[in-house]
């Protein structure tokens, strides 16, 4: 019986106890257990550097959001107003008052301090100004008792803020030591305090010298006309342009070039839409500069193919038995796709919108060609219309504005601007994930 | 002799639903239907057997041009239903699948309501007037899918939501609801338990009352329970179509032998 011998197995197969492993599996729970060390290692090294950045922009924009103010009852009689406006120099008469009302409130607390007008000029850097816009403003509060919360000089903020130390203060002539001797003197009896700075949040930007006046809020206003452009436009063009092409599209030659075409301007580095919104919106079409309507025509080239792509995606990736399911009905191709195909993909559709929009939002570079970057935003738009079309900045342009200038304060001031930004992109994928589970339930 | 057969034939000519002549389909360069020639007759139910990829669906996907979804595939010859040629210029193929239903493989209810998944068709050919016609006929058309019972209390539950079989009689209700008169089914029981095969079985026998019943099939179990035609394809050829019980016990052609009897498919 040679022959069923040679059919056989050659050896005895080897019969391994289950209950150890052996030499392969060995290796390859090995491999199993490193691949996971390393994932693990990945993601902590990721979560190290968010930690980082995070821990670092709060610990340089938080100080933003406070402010050293002066906080003073100050009473302006009707004789010395009348006396101040008639003079040549009308805000130094106003600061006069100003240095006597503080003489005068020192004094009443029985604390002496020396102390001149110029260091008044020091401290609180542009007070008479304030007052004399105040009481122009409101006559009828001359001869009442007013209390002002003046802003303090940038450096007494930095001081306060441990920006500024007493010995970098040698040889300035911004501020000098002695004049900290008076500001600590202030800040015991409580006149000089920190508080929130809502000037920040909510105000304009200021000139390179006052720092402390400089807001981010007329930036947001910018930024948000900007977004409403690239909303109203990018949504509405990519959704129509990815239906067409994914749905109704024959397949042919033209469509894959001009999917291969919307797939490449995804990679276009933004600053080429930047001079391509230059040239044609403000060049050839004679839109005006800086306008949040030219940021938000830039930015919505920029994000149609992100809209497009992330659209196209989502409209594929419902069933098409779905799509069998409403033509055998009958129902005509527009229904399938609007009753049943566009609901299903508008959680997806969604998503990429706002992602899209968040980084439209966040978008620097664009925005350095068509001018709004390095532009003051003295004032508010009063109105639809001219919130798009008045010049204006935006978020992250602001922040750049803020970081190129040399004070410290504003360097401050464009991390501060950063926790700003980031809140509101935030806000959006808070959003987007909102709208994302709304939808989802309709399955 | 020869009179009476005349009339037994011009009867069956009346009978007559969809009749296909020379159809030839074409994926790209492959082609997958081979001149295929066939008579269905009304209120009947006839069963397309046939080996995997042998062209029976693509040839029920003809007969209510679902192919024309495809834009590769290219169909030619003569499909006629009622005597019209659907693939007539003049014909829009969407108010073709009002008259054609179908019924897919897989249950693929839409992720409404059953109610709405019912309703979706009568609304779009505005087949109700007002609310309480079209409540009435959703009720009869999910009572001919023999699937009333078990969802009148919940009409306002999403249809995803049901079992499988249950899923599958919702869309044969769906189908009926826009009133076709002629159901193509393209293997509705093959995601089915056999529980839930013999609801949908019974319910196709019923069908046969109302409509011509075509129903592609992978059993050939089904198909000799089911049917009364049974045509047999292979290789993108109508190799044999006639009486079921004939198919089944009296195959004319020896490829039609060899696949029932299992030696080929």
């Amino acid at each position: 019986m040679t022959d069923t011998n040679m059919d056989g197995p050659a050896t005895p197969q080897r019969k391994n106890s289950l209950m150890a492993p052996d030499a392969r599996t060995k290796q390859r729970n090995a491999a199993e257990a490193r691949f996971k060390a390393y994932g693990i290692i990945a993601i902590l090294i990721g979560v190290f550097f968010l930690v980082v950045l995070a821990a670092s922009i709060l610990r340089n924009g938080l100080p933003a959001f406070t402010q050293t103010v002066v906080e003073l009852e100050f009473t302006l009689t009707e004789e010395q107003y009348n006396d101040a406006e008639s003079k040549v120099l009308k805000t130094a008469a106003y600061k006069e008052f100003l240095v006597t009302a503080f003489r005068e409130n020192l004094s009443e607390r029985g604390v002496e301090v020396p102390f001149d007008e110029s260091a008044i000029d020091r401290i609180v850097g542009q007070a008479g100004n304030t007052l004399r816009t105040y009481f122009r403003a409101n006559e009828d509060q001359l001869g009442q008792p007013v209390t002002f919360s003046l802003g303090a000089s940038s450096r007494v903020d930095g001081y306060f803020k441990g920006r500024v130390t007493r010995e970098d203060l040698s040889n300035s002539r911004f501020l000098n030591a002695e004049d900290l001797d008076i500001v600590d003197v202030l800040a015991d009896v409580g006149i000089m305090k920190q508080q929130f700075n809502w000037t920040f949040v909510t105000g304009k930007d200021a000139g390179v010298d006052n720092p402390g006046g400089a807001g981010i809020g007329a930036s947001v206003i910018g930024s948000f006309f900007m977004m409403l452009v690239v909303l109203m436009l990018a949504l509405p063009i990519g959704v129509a342009a990815s239906i067409y092409l994914e749905e109704f599209a024959p397949k042919n030659r033209w469509t894959d070039l001009i999917e291969v075409n919307i797939s490449n301007l995804a990679a276009v580095p933004s600053i080429v839409f930047g001079i391509l919104g230059l040239a044609v919106f403000i060049q050839l079409a004679g839109l005006p500069q800086s306008a949040p309507l030219v940021g938000g025509l830039v930015l919505t080239l920029m994000t149609l193919p992100t809209i497009i792509i992330s659209t196209r995606a989502s409209l594929k990736a419902v069933p098409p038995s779905i799509r069998s399911a409403a033509l055998g009905v009958g129902a005509s191709k527009m229904q399938s796709v609007f009753h049943h195909v566009l609901p299903l993909a508008m959680p997806g559709i969604l998503t990429g919108t706002i992602i899209g929009l968040a980084q439209a939002l966040g978008e620097t570079a664009p925005l350095l060609l068509i001018g709004m970057v390095g532009f003051v935003a003295r004032e508010y738009p009063d109105g639809i219309v001219s919130g798009f079309t008045d010049a204006n900045s935006a978020m992250p342009a602001q922040i750049y504005t803020w970081a190129a200038r040399a004070d410290q304060a504003f360097y401050e001031k464009a991390w501060g601007g950063i926790i700003v930004l980031l809140v509101f992109l935030l806000a959006m994928n808070v959003l987007a994930i909102i709208l994302r589970r709304r939808f989802e339930r309709r399955w | 002799m020869n009179d009476m057969r005349k009339i037994e034939r011009d009867v069956d000519m009346n009978d007559v639903k969809i009749s296909a002549k020379g159809v030839q389909v074409y994926y790209g360069t492959t082609h997958a239907i081979k001149d295929v020639d066939v008579l269905i007759q009304d209120k009947t139910v006839t069963a397309f057997i046939g080996p995997s990829g042998c062209g029976k669906s693509t040839f029920l996907r003809c007969l209510n041009r679902m192919n024309d979804t495809i834009d590769i595939c290219r169909v030619t010859g003569d499909i006629r239903i009622d005597g019209d040629d659907i693939y007539d210029k003049r014909v829009d193929p969407v108010q073709l699948r009002a008259k054609v239903g179908m019924v897919f493989q897989k249950p693929n209810p839409f992720p409404k309501s059953i109610y709405d998944n019912v309703a979706y068709g009568p609304r779009i050919h505005g087949m109700a007037k007002n609310k309480a016609d079209l409540d009435e006929i959703v009720e009869r058309a999910l009572r001919r899918g023999a699937i009333w019972d078990e969802v009148k209390d919940r009409l306002d539950a999403p249809g995803t939501g049901l079992s499988g079989g249950q899923q599958q009689r919702l869309c044969i209700a769906r189908a009926v609801a826009t009133e076709p008169e002629v159901l193509l089914m393209d293997e509705p029981c093959s995601a089915l338990d056999p529980i839930a095969t013999g609801q949908v079985e019974e319910l196709i026998d019923e069908l046969r009352n109302d409509y011509s019943v075509v129903i592609v099939t992978h059993s050939m179990q089904q198909a000799a329970r089911v049917s009364q035609k049974t045509a047999f394809f292979h290789l993108g050829n109508l190799v044999e179509y006639g009486e079921t019980g004939q198919i089944f016990t009296n195959p004319q052609d020896p490829r039609t032998e060899s696949y029932i009897s299992g030696k080929i498919g």
